[in-house]
């Protein structure tokens, strides 16, 4: 029997240390983004981290060199978070289904992220990891509108096509949604109106025959 | 005689005083040292940068600003001075296409000048209620703007769509906007521009014939 069989054949053994290890970070991200949401934007400080993840500072730069890594950690942590909570919906469906689906499922998620987002901004400093992240947010802010108004957007050429792509981007952008919140004092419900009102008078009329579907990524379906 | 019949008050010549004269002028300089740092480097400036470009010691700073916020507070209203001199220079009368232009143009040259002070000001906000009411100070002259200047139009809507159209303008127009036409988008001033132009266009009501 060769070397390779042999290991075949052994059972599946789970490494319990290197699964409690990932665990305890798991926790630490987690404590860091909870604290980050409750203090928006003030960075935590790692006693604080440690304290409401319940392990020691040791125990949180075993895992992380220094907090900027921990940030860059949770903020990978927290876009593929928005990412399964907000999924593509409705894509398939007339103007003005679309134009509701993508309204509410981006106010859902400026309303669930907006403290985090803040946090995010601020820090971001002159870090290059954090700065790549935003920018990878908004790209995908952007794809996701292109996958939604797909129809209307094949309408335009390639310049006017960008600029209206701007333009919703800057509409439906997270501060813009707070602004809404917090300035205005709209319900979650009147802002949604008013940016889907806005995004109906921004879009081209939608042709009479569908374009061929666009995935969120840009791929064609 | 008249003359003699004046208060001897009056009479006396206007006597400027030189070392306030002096030290307003010293906290202009530091104030405008604050601000040429902070369009060169999106990074919130120092006492010690500071002092050093506004050709001063720390000390001086500190004496006219017992803090790096006061600093802030006081360049935040220089500002807001000096915008709201270039805003009410212009000519906002005309028809829709010459008030569009002229609104985007002073708007976007306001946001290009005054973006890094915008966003040292979000970003040092924390809990100052001067830093706060400044901003809030801004947006509200912001709408009040649009509001003047798209008038006729805003005129043909019930006061729910009057808003949203209020809101979603002013959504367009901020300052982190423009930002991203500039830093992210690559767009050029006056491409920046148009773009702001066609969709203020698209988001108004037809205007009413008079």
């Amino acid at each position: 029997m060769s070397r390779a069989d042999a290991s075949l054949d052994r059972p599946y053994r789970v490494d319990g240390r290197r699964l409690r290890s990932e665990r305890t970070k798991q926790l630490i991200i987690e404590a860091y983004l909870a604290l980050a949401q409750e203090n928006s934007p003030q960075v935590p400080t790692a006693a604080e981290i440690a304290h409401r993840a319940g392990y020691s500072v040791r125990s949180v730069f075993e895992r992380f060199p220094d907090i900027h890594s921990l940030q860059v950690a949770a903020t990978d942590y927290a876009l593929v978070q928005v990412a399964a909570l907000a999924p593509a919906r409705d894509g398939d469906g007339d103007r003005e289904t679309r134009i509701r689906t993508q309204v509410e499922t981006r106010g859902q998620s400026c309303e669930r992220w907006l403290r985090l987002w803040r946090s995010l901004i601020v820090n971001q400093g002159d870090s290059a990891e954090l700065r790549q992240r935003v920018v990878l947010s908004r790209e995908r802010v952007v794809a996701r509108l292109e996958f939604m108004y797909a129809p209307e957007l094949s309408t335009l050429a390639d310049t006017e096509r960008r600029h209206v792509l701007i333009v919703l981007e800057a509409l439906t952008d997270v501060e813009s949604w707070a602004r809404m919140r917090e300035f205005f004092g709209l319900s979650f419900e009147e802002a949604c109106v008013a940016w889907r009102q806005a995004i109906d008078r921004l879009l081209p009329p939608t042709p009479s025959t569908p374009a061929v579907a666009v995935h969120a990524t840009g791929q064609p379906a | 005689m008249i003359r003699e019949a004046l208060p001897s008050a009056t009479a006396k010549p206007t006597r400027i005083d030189g070392r306030r004269v002096r030290s307003a002028r010293t906290k202009q300089l530091i104030i405008e040292a604050y601000l040429s740092l902070l369009r060169e480097r999106p990074k919130i400036p120092t006492a010690a940068t500071i002092a050093e470009r506004a050709g001063y010691s720390v000390r001086s700073v500190f004496e006219r600003f017992p803090d790096l916020h006061d600093l802030r507070v006081a360049a935040t209203d220089y500002a807001l001075t000096q915008g709201t001199a270039q805003v009410t220079a212009r000519d906002f009368s005309g028809d829709r296409l010459t008030r569009l232009k002229s609104h985007v143009e002073t708007r976007s040259w306001i946001c290009e000048q005054w973006l890094p002070l915008w966003r040292a000001l979000n970003a040092n906000q924390g809990d100052s209620a001067e830093l706060k009411s400044r901003i809030l100070l801004i947006r509200q002259a912001i709408l009040k703007r649009v509001e003047l200047i798209y008038e006729p139009e805003l005129s043909t809507l019930d006061e729910t769509e009057r808003r949203q159209t209020l809101i979603a303008i002013e959504s367009l127009i901020d300052f982190e906007s423009w930002a991203r036409m500039r830093e992210y988008n690559g767009l050029s001033f006056a491409e920046a521009c148009q773009v702001w132009i066609h969709a203020i266009d698209r988001l108004l009501p037809p205007t009413p014939v008079s």
